[in-house]
């Protein structure tokens, strides 16, 4: 039984960014990601988008993408989409960043605009505001990024009708390098539009179905991780 | 998967244990709240001479062991509150900045364990100690990251999808905390009063909870008591700042509405909101204005636990859902802590003295940074 069809697919990886109906495969290589700007994203200058660190960033350029590949990028009212959203160094660099700020003088100039941003949550504020989207949104920590979790919670949302369209994905700025712990992460962010009734039919990618052990299938094969989903989404355009 | 309104199974509260500055045990928490204490003092842990506020909620005796944050020592008393967590268990925590004491002794050049600084180890931390067989995940969500975890929870065993899952919380007062809330200038200089005309910011709080959650069947086959059942929750998002509510109430309103139609009640049957009540003039009001708008006018009994506890970021929404299992129980409401005087519209709904309470439902609130709103729906527990 179909849980949900994924009707939009966004990311943001050091070698591509954008919507899944614009490509036809996908490399998948290590790198810097790239410097983003709202113009390259959205086509236009947003004000509030270059006050975000670079994780946030990161997370609303690619949930952004996605909800342009569903056709949902454009709203009049608010609507109530959730997002779900993994990652493993989260707001990190902006913690660093930010504790800079108090150390000098023992708090006396502690950042207020970089303190906003110390909680990974935040990011899908600002998407939330951008997009008019007012269902659950909130971040998953994982050891390691697969993202599962967090797809499997977005299902689970869509099953119990806590929301008809749920987003879920991985956005992760990876390591900084100041921090020292043996654990790398490729920097990206992907992010899939599930839908429980797809409005158009021929917007989807294919189905999603879980059995009760939380387990989950893309056209009837075993999901993996996000990364492997991607690409198995994109695959199926090449058909 | 599909799963009918019928098939969507009931989840109890199974066990609980709380840390906060008030106790180290859930009962030593509630015996002090209702009697009026507060756990509010002058902060020791690191200088706060640059501050407008020097006080916190803190649990004063938390040590670092070894190299690792003061968290762990609060986790590690907040287990030995639990027994018996069988290892099919599945777990999810939830914090906001866990061991964050550890970024800054890092950058301080003091011995330090850099995973702390990482939410997700505090599933493997809790996981490791308690035997179980998965690791589990984190939530975070700002101050509902806990009641989202809550939520997430009970959804998984209401789907089907687990039959036992564990909730943990834990966030501590360090001066990456401090120095950021204040830099917002939202921390009160002096004890925070919910609700309260003279309100004037909020004061922060260590704390911990655990809340072990059981499907009814899986709970009557172990012989459990039910403590109390989460009959329904809600999450929505207010989509309006990332650091200040909707003044029209309407993502927390959303979120309660979720909960109530989850619950299959109405909101008559709504007997007491513990409510988020952080002491921050738009934090309060914008709770009043949901719970006018959602309960239409009626003045129910309205608590905030923050003014004894601080307000525990992360773990309060935890807390305060254990707290309220014992409201429930006790049918009595606690005071409100630093309460005096009553804001405009919280007139007849707050009070500074325990409340007797008639009724089985009961319903707790939080919301958060990036706009979140979550609700939690308990029903007083029962013999299965």
């Amino acid at each position: 039984m179909t849980i949900a069809s994924i009707t939009g697919i966004g990311w943001v990886t050091p070698m591509s960014m954008g919507c899944g109906r614009d490509y036809k495969t996908l490399t998948a290589e290590a790198g810097k990601l790239p410097k983003l700007t709202s113009r390259m994203i959205f086509g236009e200058r947003l004000p509030r988008f270059g006050r975000l660190d670079g994780y946030s960033k990161l997370g609303f350029a690619a949930t952004g993408f996605a909800l342009k590949d569903a056709h949902l990028d454009q709203w009049v009212e608010k609507r109530p989409i959730g997002v779900i959203a993994s990652t493993v160094y989260g707001c990190l660099a902006t913690d660093i960043d930010y504790y800079e700020t108090v150390v000098p003088e023992g708090g006396a100039f502690a950042s207020p605009n970089l303190f906003a941003y110390t909680l990974p949550n935040v990011f899908l504020g600002e998407v939330a505001i951008h997009f008019g989207l007012t269902g659950a949104a909130f971040v998953i920590n994982e050891p390691e990024l697969s993202g599962i979790a967090g797809l499997r919670m977005a299902l689970n949302n869509l099953i119990l009708e806590e929301c008809s369209i749920m987003l879920a994905g991985f956005c992760d700025a990876g390591r900084p390098e100041s921090f020292q712990y043996p654990v790398e992460v490729t920097p990206g962010a992907v992010f899939f539009v599930l839908e429980k009734t797809p409005g158009d039919e021929t917007l989807s990618y294919g189905d999603l179905d879980m059995d009760i052990e939380g387990t989950i299938f893309f056209k009837g094969a075993q999901v993996q991780n996000l990364q492997n989903l991607m690409q198995r989404c994109i695959a199926v355009q090449s058909i | 998967m599909e799963i009918r309104r019928a098939e969507i199974k009931k989840v109890c509260i199974v066990d609980t244990a709380v840390v906060t500055a008030l106790g180290n045990t859930l009962q030593d928490t509630w015996k002090r709240l209702i009697k009026g204490d507060s756990g509010i003092g002058p902060i020791k842990r690191f200088p706060v001479g640059t501050y407008d506020s020097r006080i916190a909620a803190t649990v004063d005796d938390l040590r670092p062991i070894q190299d690792r944050s003061i968290i762990y020592d609060l986790i590690g008393r907040l287990l030995a509150g639990l027994k018996d967590i069988p290892q099919d268990t599945a777990l999810i925590t939830a914090t906001t900045k866990l061991g964050i004491d550890n970024l800054e002794n890092i950058r301080r050049k003091k011995a330090a364990r850099a995973g702390d600084v990482l939410p997700s180890s505090m599933p493997e931390m809790v996981s490791g100690k308690l035997g179980l067989k998965k690791a589990g995940i984190n939530v975070s969500a700002s101050c509902a990251s806990s009641t989202i975890a809550i939520a997430q929870g009970s959804a998984m065993i209401a789907s089907g999808q687990a039959d036992a899952v564990l909730v943990c919380c834990a966030d501590i007062v360090t001066e990456f905390t401090f120095s950021g809330f204040s830099s917002l200038k939202i921390v009160s200089p002096v004890p925070c009063r919910p609700f309260d005309k003279e309100r004037s910011g909020l004061t922060l709080g260590d704390g911990a909870a655990a809340l072990f959650l059981m499907s009814d069947e899986r709970a009557i086959q172990e012989g459990r008591k039910c403590m109390a059942t989460i009959k329904g929750w809600g999450i929505a998002n207010d989509a309006f700042h990332i650091t200040s509510p909707a003044q029209d109430g309407s993502g927390l309103a959303s979120a309660i509405e979720m909960a109530l139609v989850r619950g299959g009640l109405q909101h008559e049957h709504i007997s007491a909101i513990s409510a988020h009540g952080t002491g921050t003039m738009y934090n309060d009001l914008m709770e009043l204005t949901a719970f006018n708008k959602v309960f239409c006018g009626r003045k129910l009994p309205v608590y905030s636990v923050k003014g004894a506890t601080g307000h525990t970021v992360g773990a309060s929404g935890g807390i305060e859902v254990a707290l309220a299992t014992e409201t429930l129980a006790a049918q009595t409401v606690p005071p409100t802590a630093g309460f005096q005087n009553p804001e405009e519209g919280a007139e007849g709904m707050i009070s500074s003295k325990p409340v007797y309470l008639k009724g089985d439902y009961l319903l707790t609130t939080n919301s958060g940074f990036g706009g979140i709103n979550a609700a939690i729906l308990l029903e007083r527990g029962t013999n299965l």
